[in-house]
């Protein structure tokens, strides 16, 4: 009985992926430019960070040390960091849960036998399939291209550890984001709060710069807010810029944070359904 | 507060009407002739209208592209920090550099006030069918398009940009070599290269909108506009080398971003003399693409409008 | 005077055909099925200055899509069309300042805005006369009792409402000639009602030319004399509403009410019935039959009341919709 429960809701889980999954294939123009598109900033990164290493280096870029990363560590980083956007970025799942939220699309919910913050996730999941169906070749070729930049690989714990980070920084930044869209049960318009979200998420991630480029006070509070898990955690492990004797610890402390997270996007639904059902949809 | 501003932008309209009262000599020709000003200032008063009605959203927007700008005034002052300037010898230190953020703010601003919303709504239209209404009006098309609405809390950048650009001047005028002197050609000159490069930027947004006539759903577009400016956004130095030249030449004479905001910067930042040999052919060839790609981009725009299928409800 | 010719008007589309399941949807990424779509399939059409017609069929039948092709927002694949000596596709400031288009289902007020706003506008690229804008706007929203609202968000509007101000901003420049796309749809009766009595006043006024399309066959039978059916991509029938029934409908309808204590047993014996309900009883019969039934009927029963109708419109214009017509008598 209880086996069969679980047969017939995975079954259910397994069709709503695959629903997500062919309605973000449907639109391949989208898709073709979207991932080509994407390496292009890197680009511009590799030339302003050269030019920055060449005036720190004297005039020799490769010379240049900033922070302890040279110019190699810091394209290095920028590719890792895409990397890491690439699990962590949820594009539009806040303002659409939000839009749900203010359009009483949240009703289906409350009405069928399924759970949003799950059925959500799936979609979200499907969502990256699809693109890592078609990125992965593009993340490939632009690795191999760029190999010279790196200095090796890492020892297996390393990369086990860096996985591991990829993985919690998916689930790390889709509770967060929900969680932002889900203030949408509290405030009608949160498009622009979502736009200041956004930037700070960008900036703290780690994904504009590596985090260890802030000054002492900023370089602190940074520490203790979740965002750094997003961009920057992934590939300071992989650069080895994560003291060794602490890397699990570290990786412990993000997964606390997801569970806080979890627990935070739950209280918020929870909270947010039983404002909505009182007044009355 | 509403209220005055309404009047205000009532007057203007009528300031538009008696304009045009003034100007009219045959009727015959004011009837060809749609009012094209009379019809900005609608839409900018319209847009104005609305954006009063959603006050705190038009404050949090305001604020949160001031955020933005912030966050980059923080990330090159950590730079500058570490690195004495963009590049060796370049002459694109912190406040040069701030210079060229500044004119970068600048055309953006004026970019994101003026036509960003309408090139968005663009492929809205395009999408959901509603470009029909804009195919029946008697008037140019493109122009109704591309200058529908207002985003007037885009332009809190601006002043941004203009007060960086006021701090870092006078910053350069301590400038130990060459220190920054005010220029009365640069009173004339600065203005004409921020408008080619809204120009040029324009047409590349409108272009890219088009698309959607062919491409769809197009949400990765402005994705696309941001990386493709991207290149326009650093001193154009920086990609003088190895497989940098390509791009360079591409970015300058296929799709000309680079010069949007690298001219009309260096013209600014940079001392008037001594100037290298290939900064005038530059400043020449800007106008030539500023030209050209405002035909591409009606071109454009007309080759889509041909293709346009107009969703059925 | 003619002022709409069509001839040969042809349009068809390419359109993605997508697959169904997962496998399908990722082939899709690289190869793509493609098929035709022939939406409006050589049509010939003369439309007279001042008349109202009706365009008719189901959905997808090509109705829009021959309103679109004549506003010159769409391209025809082949084929001439002119209204008022314009050929649309060409959008020339001329034509497009003489015409315009309603469409029930899209607005084109700024939402958020007052109506007025709009209005203000339109003057602005329609180039209205100052004079002449105020005097038909006070007019318009009179006939369609809307002056208080003229003031509030259209957002804020119901869609009666709205649709009244799609309505005036459509009619500010005094068109000749107007396209109508299914302007009273989803409106309720009341709204309905208003949106027909106005357009049927306005046009006996101005004795503009209206093409209308509509799902509704009030709209058509309070507004219209001719009505042109489209299905498939084709003209089926151009004629009246009369002709209609006369050509498509090869029945009758009669209502009988039966005496008191008159027994309705055996009535299906002169005709098929509908309905019982004592008295009240509803037969139907083929045209050519009803008098003979109705006199037999007379015979061998007691009637308080007779009446003879046509089918009801609906019911006639969905069998010709899906039936070649019936050549009756």
């Amino acid at each position: 009985m209880q086996a069969m429960q679980i047969t017939t809701r995975v079954a259910c889980w397994w069709m709503i992926f695959r629903t997500a999954l062919e309605e973000r294939l449907a639109y391949r123009g989208d898709f073709a430019l979207g991932t080509l598109m994407r390496f292009l900033p890197i680009v511009t990164q590799i030339f302003l960070w050269w030019a920055v290493f060449e005036s720190v280096g004297g005039g020799n870029a490769e010379e240049g040390r900033l922070v302890g990363y040279t110019f190699r560590n810091m394209v290095a980083y920028y590719l890792l960091s895409m990397l890491g956007r690439a699990f962590s970025s949820m594009p539009g799942l806040a303002s659409v849960t939000a839009k749900q939220i203010r359009e009483g699309e949240i009703k289906k919910y409350l009405v069928q036998p399924i759970d949003m913050i799950g059925f959500m996730l799936l979609g979200r999941l499907a969502h990256k399939v699809a693109y890592y169906t078609i990125a992965t070749l593009p993340f490939a070729l632009v690795f191999f291209l760029c190999r010279s930049y790196f200095d090796g690989w890492p020892t297996p714990e390393t990369m086990a550890a860096f996985a591991i980070s990829l993985v919690l920084a998916f689930l790390l930044g889709f509770f967060l984001d929900l969680c932002i869209g889900l203030i949408g049960f509290w405030f009608l318009e949160v498009s622009s709060l979502l736009f200041v979200y956004m930037l700070l998420n960008f900036f703290l991630s780690g994904h504009m710069f590596p985090l260890d480029l802030l000054p002492s006070p900023w370089a602190t509070i940074v520490d203790y807010l979740p965002f750094r898990y997003l961009a920057y955690f992934p590939a300071a492990i992989f650069l080895g810029k994560v003291d060794p004797d602490r890397l699990w610890i570290e990786v412990g402390i993000e997964f606390l944070w997801l569970l806080v997270m979890i627990a935070v996007a739950r209280f918020l639904y929870a909270r947010g359904v039983r404002r909505y059902s009182g007044y009355g949809g | 507060m509403l209220a005055a501003s309404g009047a205000t932008a009532d007057m203007e309209v009528d300031m538009a009407n008696t304009d045009k009262k003034n100007s009219a000599k045959p009727s015959q020709y004011k009837i060809k002739h749609p009012s094209y000003l009379g019809v900005y200032l609608t839409f900018a008063r319209n847009s104005l209208v609305r954006d009063m009605m959603f006050r705190t959203n038009f404050i949090l927007e305001a604020i949160s592209s001031l955020a933005w700008s912030f966050m980059n005034i923080g990330f090159y002052w950590i730079i500058f920090e570490h690195a004495s300037s963009i590049g060796q010898q370049t002459g694109w230190g912190k406040y040069e550099f701030f210079v060229f953020m500044g004119t970068t703010w600048i055309i953006n601003s004026i970019v994101q006030a003026f036509f960003m919303p309408n090139s968005e709504e663009f492929s809205e239209l395009i999408r959901t069918g509603g470009l029909d209404f804009a195919m029946l009006k008697p008037i140019d098309t493109q122009f109704l398009i591309s200058f529908r609405k207002v985003s007037w809390s885009s332009l809190s950048n601006l002043v941004l940009g203009f007060m960086l650009l006021g701090i870092s001047l006078s910053q350069l005028m301590q400038r130990p070599e060459n220190p920054w002197q005010f220029e009365i050609s640069m009173l004339v000159l600065y203005p004409l290269y921020i408008f080619c490069g809204v120009s040029i930027l324009y047409s590349l947004m409108i272009c890219l909108a088009a698309t959607s006539v062919w491409l769809g759903r197009n949400q990765t577009l402005y994705d696309f506009w941001f990386y493709i400016t991207n290149f326009s956004r650093y001193p154009m130095e920086i990609y003088a080398r190895g497989w940098g030249f390509p791009l360079w030449l591409i970015f300058t004479f296929v799709i000309p971003v680079l010069v949007v905001v690298n001219v009309p910067a260096r013209l600014l930042a940079q001392p008037l003399t001594p100037r290298a040999s290939w900064e005038w052919p530059l400043a020449g060839f800007t106008l030539l693409a500023a030209a050209v790609s405002i035909l591409v981009s009606r071109w454009v725009f007309n080759t889509a409008l041909g293709a346009y299928r107009s969703a059925s409800s | 005077m003619t002022i709409i010719e069509i001839s040969e008007l042809s349009k068809s589309y390419r359109v993605y055909q997508k697959q169904e399941g997962l496998r399908a949807a990722i082939q899709g990424l690289w190869k793509r099925e493609y098929r035709n779509v022939d939406a409006v399939k050589s049509i010939d059409l003369k439309v007279e200055q001042g008349e109202f017609v009706a365009f008719l069929g189901p959905n997808g039948a090509g109705k829009t899509t021959t309103l679109k092709l004549l506003s010159g927002v769409i391209y025809p694949t082949s084929g001439n069309a002119t209204v008022m000596g314009h050929v649309p596709w060409e959008r020339n400031n001329d034509y497009r300042r003489r015409f315009a288009l309603v469409m029930g289902q899209k607005n084109q007020l700024w939402w958020d805005l007052p109506a007025q706003e709009s209005f203000r506008l339109h003057q602005q690229i329609y180039q209205i006369e100052k004079n002449e804008f105020e005097r038909s706007l006070d007019e318009l929203s009179d006939l369609l009792s809307v002056r208080g609202l003229l003031g509030r968000p259209v957002r804020e509007l119901s869609l009666g409402e709205r649709m009244k101000m799609e309505l005036i901003a459509a009619l500010l420049h005094s068109p000749e000639v107007l396209f109508l796309d299914e302007p009273t749809i989803g409106l309720d009766v009341i709204a309905q009602h208003n949106i027909q009595q106005f357009l049927k006043y306005y046009q006996a006024e101005r004795k503009i030319t209206i093409l209308l399309t509509s799902h509704y066959m009030k709209d058509i039978a309070a507004l219209c004399k001719r009505v042109v059916v489209i299905t498939d991509g084709q003209i089926q029938f151009d004629g009246s509403l009369d002709d209609i029934i006369e050509s498509f409908s090869g029945q009758r309808i009669l209502r009988l009410q039966l005496a008191e204590g008159q027994s309705a047993d055996g009535l299906e014996r002169f005709a098929a019935v509908e309905s019982i309900e004592l008295p009240r009883v509803t037969l139907r019969c083929p045209r050519a039959d009803a008098t003979k039934s109705l006199g037999e009927i007379l015979q061998h029963y007691q009637v308080d009341d007779i009446s003879v109708e046509d089918p009801p419109l609906e019911e006639v214009i969905a069998k010709l919709y899906t039936a070649p017509p019936e050549k009756a008598e």
